[in-house]
């Protein structure tokens, strides 16, 4: 299990990556900033990082507009 | 899955990301070339030639420039072969024969060990602030400020930089961003206008604004290419998005009114317009040749300033997902000088209390309000313009609608002023707030209504976690109101403040604030008013003004504890349809958050268990947000907060003596 923004859960998976966890909650938003058990992820590595079972991630949406 | 190619640079192997220019490349193997034209922020040109690198690809060697190479295969690359160190020596030499005093010019020279230059004929140019025809300047008056002020003009040796026919464009308005990217110096400031005390801090503030927007917002708020309309694909996205007067936060059809097709079919105009030429985020957009299809202008071609995020919001709030019916909507409200939130929030109200039987044709004139019904809706603002029936109605707001209805049509007073979305009088703006008690409280606690003006903090509260606490929430409705009134009180855009953020914002302390620009606004302000700022100050000076609003909000009648209670259609689920329609984010907080179970209870009992522990929860939420704004347990602010801020004028206090606590 990970746990994501301290109050929600993707089920752990063999390969899991930040891009699965984000497209599994729906999070497709330009702003937002990630972290793997407090390590920046660039967005560019989203798709090849790959996060162990257990893991803190934090995935921190700036808010824009009005 | 990997998007890297594999690069060797003087034969050093590295992995670049696909696209990636070939001098960044270059620069991360650590080898240093040297570049002329070339800025950090501006698309590179090719110009100089003076990165030329030798290029191999596919077995075939060629001469490329490092600047503006894509690099989208793999490549091995010498940065200091024997042709390519001939090449460069030779370019030194002509730009020393052309340029001999230019410090750039010489640098450059003296790094290829050039000391002389063969090329000593016309056109020579003996200045040390010479144009040295790099073309910075041309490429940032069009990237910074969307600007095509400056250009090259001549051929051959009579190349030079110009504006149109040699004279100065009206166009130009002086924002400087050509001399901020000069190499040379050969554009030069004259400060005249406004007097600030130091234009220069200001300039250098205000271009790394310009940079961002020019790097930055292709890839994050697309406001140059979209403006606001971005948004509504994001609150869809999230379950944001009001769909039928707030019921729901997302729709099916959504997409048939987002920035993809604004942009597609509808938008002709994208700059800065009324706001302030030169605008770098330029986030106007405008519709030309747009043909109506009803009122007084029915059948003629206009042009339409919009539509923004909240104008297409609020037409998915009337459940209308016509693209077309959007643009006239916007049109007519403009043109009629009504504000498209309150009508459209409007609206959408007395679309669902006539769906609910709460009114009938009878009361609408025989007008079938049902939500969608965009034909309708455009019929009831031509009536609110030439003051006729029920669009007199509407026109007076959700406040007046209530009130009336209840009073003369015997409509149900518990239900409309659970759907009736206004709170001091004024209509909610187009956001759901119901999963974000912040938000709920940064709406209805606003002083002037329920405008996302104070404090938007749906995303810090609802999706970070950011602020779990009812006091990490009070912070937040201190600080964030607070800040904004400050952008009001020196007359900034709040824009640039969000709307792009700094490429490392996720380095700083607290990059929900983008610190980066909040530092960069008190530049600003210490640049024209030479007075240095920090949090503490900002939050001070805007603090006086908001305690004196709130003062005023209550000598008005309105700035009391009642006036900051929400509709409960804000706050929670007020129908079973509605619970019915996300019951299972409904049922899990019941479980996890109250003691209530909700196995086996109907939907209306779990509507009610909910209510309860929402709005307990609100109106705790209530009395520390004011606890922390130094306001009593009514909302009123204190005399002791007001001497503190040194606002305790004898006036102002004597409005607010009575309602102190003892």
């Amino acid at each position: 299990m990970v746990t994501v923004n301290g109050n929600r859960t993707v089920e752990w998976r063999t390969g899991l990556t930040v891009a699965d966890i984000l497209r599994e909650l729906g999070w497709d938003y330009a702003l937002i900033t990630t972290t793997v058990d407090g390590h920046f992820v660039e967005r560019d590595d989203y798709e090849s990082t790959q996060v162990a079972d257990g893991a803190d991630v934090r995935a921190i949406h700036i808010a824009h507009g009005g | 899955m990997s998007d890297k190619i594999t690069i060797t640079i003087d034969g050093k192997e590295l992995a670049v990301k696909a696209g990636t220019k070939l001098l960044a490349a270059v620069r991360e193997a650590g080898a240093r070339i040297p570049t002329l034209c070339q800025h950090k922020d501006l698309t590179p040109g090719g110009k100089c030639r003076l990165c030329t690198c030798e290029v191999t690809a596919n077995g075939k060697t060629r001469m490329a420039t490092a600047c503006n190479l894509v690099v989208s295969e793999p490549l091995t690359v010498l940065t200091e072969s024997a042709d390519v160190v001939k090449h460069r020596k030779l370019l030194a030499e002509m730009y020393l024969g052309r340029w001999p005093e230019v410090r750039a010019v010489k640098a450059i020279a003296r790094r290829m060990g050039v000391e002389s230059s063969r090329f000593t004929g016309a056109p020579k140019d003996d200045a040390q602030n010479a144009c040295i025809l790099c073309g910075r300047c041309v490429t940032a008056c069009h990237e910074f400020v969307l600007e095509r002020v400056l250009q090259f003009a001549g051929r051959g040796s009579g190349r030079h930089i110009t504006m149109p026919f040699g004279d100065v464009d009206p166009h130009c308005i002086g924002c400087t961003s050509c001399a901020h990217v000069c190499p040379t110096g050969a554009i030069e400031v004259v400060d005249e206008m406004n007097r600030p005390l130091n234009p220069t801090m200001i300039r250098n503030s205000g271009m790394k604004v310009n940079a961002e927007m020019a790097t930055l917002d292709a890839e994050q708020c697309r406001m140059r290419e979209v403006g606001t309309a971005n948004i509504v694909d994001v609150m869809n996205a999230y379950d944001l998005l009001p769909v039928m007067n707030y019921k729901f936060g997302s729709h099916p059809d959504a997409h048939k009114v987002d920035s993809k097709v604004l942009k597609a079919k509808y938008f002709t105009q994208g700059q800065a317009d009324g706001c302030w030429p030169g605008c770098s985020m330029a986030c106007a957009k405008a519709v030309d040749g747009f043909e109506l299809k009803t009122g007084p202008y029915k059948g003629e071609m206009v042009t339409v300033d919009g539509p923004e995020y909240e104008t297409a919001g609020g037409c998915t709030n009337m459940g209308c997902f016509d693209p077309d019916f959007v643009v006239e909507f916007n049109f007519y409200c403009d043109t009629y000088g009504v504000d498209t939130i309150s009508v459209a929030t409007a609206a959408a109200f007395a679309m669902e209390a006539f769906e609910a039987g709460q009114i009938t044709t009878e009361h609408t004139g025989g007008l079938e309000l049902n939500f969608g019904a965009g034909d309708v809706v455009l019929e009831l603002l031509h009536q609110m313009a030439r003051g006729e029936g029920f669009g007199v109605e509407l026109g007076q707001g959700v406040l007046r609608m209530k009130q009336k209805w209840i009073r003369e049509y015997g409509a149900d007073a518990e239900f409309l002023q659970d759907i009736g979305m206004e709170a001091k009088g004024l209509e909610y703006s187009e956001y759901v707030s119901k999963e974000s008690l912040a938000q709920q409280c940064g709406y209805t606690m606003a002083i002037k209504g329920p405008q996302h003006d104070e404090a938007w903090l749906i995303f810090m509260d609802m999706v970070n976690n950011q602020i779990p606490t009812f006091e990490d929430k009070a912070q937040a409705l201190y600080y964030y109101p607070l800040f904004r009134t400050w952008f009001g009180l020196m007359g900034l855009c709040k824009l640039c403040w969000n709307d792009v953020v700094p490429a490392k914002n996720h380095t700083e302390d607290e990059p929900a604030k983008v610190p980066a620009h909040v530092r960069g606004y008190w530049k600003f302000f210490e640049g024209m008013t030479g007075i240095e700022i920090d949090e503490p100050k900002m939050l001070e000076q805007s603090e006086r003004v908001y305690q004196l609003q709130r003062v005023m909000s209550y000598m008005l009648g309105k700035g009391t504890r009642k006036f900051d209670m929400p509709p409960y259609r804000a706050v929670g689920p007020v129908t079973v349809e509605e619970y019915e329609s996300r019951a299972e984010r409904y049922d899990k907080q019941l479980l996890e958050l109250t003691e209530v179970n909700p196995a086996g209870m109907s939907s209306a009992d779990k509507v009610a268990a909910l209510r309860e522990f929402r709005m307990s929860q609100y109106e705790r939420a209530m009395e520390v947000v004011y606890e922390a704004r130094g306001w009593t347990s009514d909302g009123v602010p204190t005399i002791e907060r007001l001497r503190r801020l040194g606002i305790d004028r004898p006036e102002i206090v004597s409005i607010i003596e009575g309602a102190q606590e003892s």
